[in-house]
């Protein structure tokens, strides 16, 4: 959603500078290739950020930044070779400590993961945490996570992955059918309380993406990948958009827009049945949203004590009256 | 003036006023400052008004504090009190990173897991500069075996302002949108930490005359959030474990027996849900901190659950089942 601040780039540059001259001093000599890689900026942005440093200093003695009082880098290694060394240090001795709110962003994040199978030692994260904190200038601000519970299917797809086989197991898939697949494991993705399995479906002969809580009988098969995590490119999107898509316009109040967020809804117009008023910025917008099928839709809807309709096509709105009707049936209710 | 100078850099200016901070002793007078650093010195009159340069370096002032660069400013000895003699300097102790605090690759590894949870939303650009500061130490992080990409959902409008307001240890006010009231109320409180329960935002806070301590959802929020210049006495670290813990007694107290259909998504994610237990007949008995928000879920999964028990919860999912049904008919 959107920014309530606008970026701060100068800050963020700022910062950029600030750890790149402990990390330069640390190296020795360095290649603008090496030093761009690991800090993972383009190239040209470190030979901007070199040429910046090597005519800054300080004021000194005569205030007017002689010679003595700036930086300075091998010219000809730089120039001719792409290669960076500081010959001349100023001010600067160590990298810079963390804010508070950096500090408390990776403490509730590291708290965030402490499920993982990466995280077991749990008396080693709380030793991390207390140096971020004791490595802060603020203390941490206070942010706190809960852990995100996942299950024994992770442990299983980290197996398959360091034996470089396929994974197979049954799924539980969105309409509520069951299925046997078999995948080459790719990454395992987590939202909020959610875990995904990213992968290869032979069954389906595409990328895939699985909700771990919807596999069941998981089984570590003899069969080789066929893809492997370096050659595909994934992206955030759990879900990929395709040509297939069915359009279905919604009609939302605003306050419940944020959480349609994952389905990416264009703005349409405001609902013309309320009209805008002075003084009452409550009236409902009018989105559209790109779905495979309308499973989801149903349970979307029905989940958001009427903030959300559907407005079209017209078989969206009987699946959701049916899974209601449904749903009322077993309350005898109707 | 400006029209004649050369345009230095933003960042130019900030990092030459960190180098020049940092390396003085005794600090130096706004006057100092301002006519002889770069970035400033450009712009800089003897005998006119430099009225906007000084607004310029109060807010480069404001710039380094929310990276986290430690600003002080020290009397003047003969004259307290007078702004103009006031002396800046960043001190070297508080400004660098301990020597004895050193991360391995393994641990870089996790920090930078941790710092990619937070994709969206304004802790995105704290986590990537808490990286930069990361990288600065030189370690190459380890390959993971598996790759992950984990993210928490940041969504709320009101989290940038409170979490501001936190750091600040300022009052805020906001309207508030209490379930089972009709109209929302003004609120001022004292933010103690932002926490996250259950997949959800909350706002862990005390009202500053009955020093009474309230949480609040995120999502119920339904004005701005007005950060004021109020300042309170920060509390003792621990404010968001000490939230969660007293919102896990109101989950454990919380109970709810339901039917599910046995292999379906409500039996998948219900089933898995903290705290739940099957009874001897089959039933699901669910924790909840919030009757209204438990409602929605339970709505949401349609036929393949069923409420039994308490009757407030029930009467509520059939409520929204047939506002479903009326909205779609």
């Amino acid at each position: 959603m959107a920014e309530l601040r606008p970026p701060k780039l100068a800050g963020d540059k700022l910062a950029f500078l600030l750890s790149l001259v402990p990390y330069l001093m640390d190296q020795g000599r360095v290649t603008v290739a090496k030093a761009a890689a690991h800090f993972g900026v383009p190239q040209e942005q470190l030979r901007e950020a070199v040429r910046l440093i090597s005519v800054s200093g300080i004021p000194g003695e005569t205030a007017t930044y002689q010679h003595g009082d700036l930086f300075d880098i091998a010219w000809d290694d730089f120039e001719v070779r792409d290669e960076i060394v500081l010959t001349h240090n100023v001010a600067i001795d160590e990298s810079p400590r963390f804010s508070g709110r950096e500090a408390a962003a990776l403490i509730a994040g590291l708290n965030y993961l402490a499920a993982l199978p990466e995280h077991a030692d749990s008396a080693a994260g709380s030793a991390l945490m207390s140096k971020l904190a004791r490595g802060a200038s603020a203390s941490p601000t206070q942010l706190a996570v809960e852990v995100s519970q996942t299950n024994a299917t992770l442990a299983l797809i980290r197996e398959t992955v360091a034996a470089g086989v396929q994974l197979q197991f049954d799924y539980l898939n969105a309409r509520g059918g069951r299925e046997t697949r078999r995948v080459d494991p790719l990454r395992v993705d987590a939202v909020d309380a959610d875990w995904y399995l990213r992968g290869w479906c032979h069954s389906r002969e595409a990328l895939r993406t699985f909700r771990l809580d919807h596999i069941s009988n998981a089984t570590i098969t003899t069969d080789a990948i066929v893809r492997r995590a370096d050659e595909v490119l994934l992206t955030d999107r759990l879900f990929e958009a395709s040509s297939d898509d069915l359009v279905v316009t919604l009609e939302v109040e605003p306050g419940a827009l944020p959480l349609l967020a994952e389905y990416e809804p264009e703005l349409v117009a405001p609902s013309p049945t309320e009209p805008e008023k002075p003084g009452e910025p409550t009236s409902r917008v009018r989105v559209v949203v790109r779905v495979s099928h309308f499973h989801g839709l149903k349970r979307l809807a029905a989940s958001m004590n009427g903030t959300v309709t559907v407005l079209s096509p017209p078989q969206a709105r009987k699946t959701i009256k049916d899974w209601a009707d449904a749903a009322l049936s077993r309350y005898t209710v109707l | 003036m400006a029209s004649t100078a050369q345009k230095i850099p933003a960042e130019e200016r900030l990092f030459s006023l960190v180098l020049a901070l940092l390396a003085t002793d005794g600090g130096l007078t706004k006057r100092e400052i301002l006519s002889t650093v770069q970035g400033y010195r450009q712009r800089y009159t003897v005998a006119g008004d430099n009225a906007s340069l000084e607004r310029q370096f109060e807010r480069d002032k404001d710039d380094l504090r929310e990276l986290g660069i430690p600003l002080e400013t020290i009397d003047s000895p003969g004259d307290p009190g007078n702004n103009q003699n006031l002396r800046y300097l960043i001190p070297r102790g508080s400004y660098e990173l301990p020597a004895d605090i050193r991360f391995t690759p393994e641990e870089t590894t996790l920090l930078g897991l941790a710092a990619l949870v937070w994709r969206e939303g304004s802790l995105s650009a704290d986590a990537r500069r808490a990286l930069l500061k990361l990288r600065s130490l030189g370690i190459t992080a380890t390959e993971p075996l598996l790759g992950y990409a984990p993210r928490l959902s940041l969504r709320d409008a009101a989290f940038t302002p409170l979490n501001a307001a936190l750091e600040k240890h300022v009052l805020v006010a906001f309207e508030y949108l209490k379930p089972g009231e009709s109209a929302a109320r003004a609120r001022l409180v004292a933010p103690l930490a932002l926490f996250q329960h259950q997949g959800r935002w909350h706002l862990f806070a005390e009202e500053p005359d009955s020093k009474l301590t309230k949480t609040f959802l995120l999502r119920r929020i339904v004005s701005a959030v007005t950060v004021t210049s109020t300042i309170f006495s920060a509390p003792p670290p621990g404010q968001g474990e000490r939230a969660i813990a007293e919102l896990d007694t109101v989950w454990n107290a919380n109970l709810a027996t339901v039917q599910v259909e046995a292999g379906s998504d409500a039996a998948a994610r219900l089933g898995t849900r903290r705290g739940s237990t099957a009874t001897p007949n089959g039933d699901l008995e669910l924790h909840y901190a919030d009757a209204n928000i438990l409602a929605d879920e339970l709505a949401g999964f349609g036929p393949e659950v069923s409420v039994i028990s308490p009757t407030a919860l029930r009467d509520a999912v059939i409520a929204r089942l047939q506002r479903a049904a009326a909205d779609h008919g």
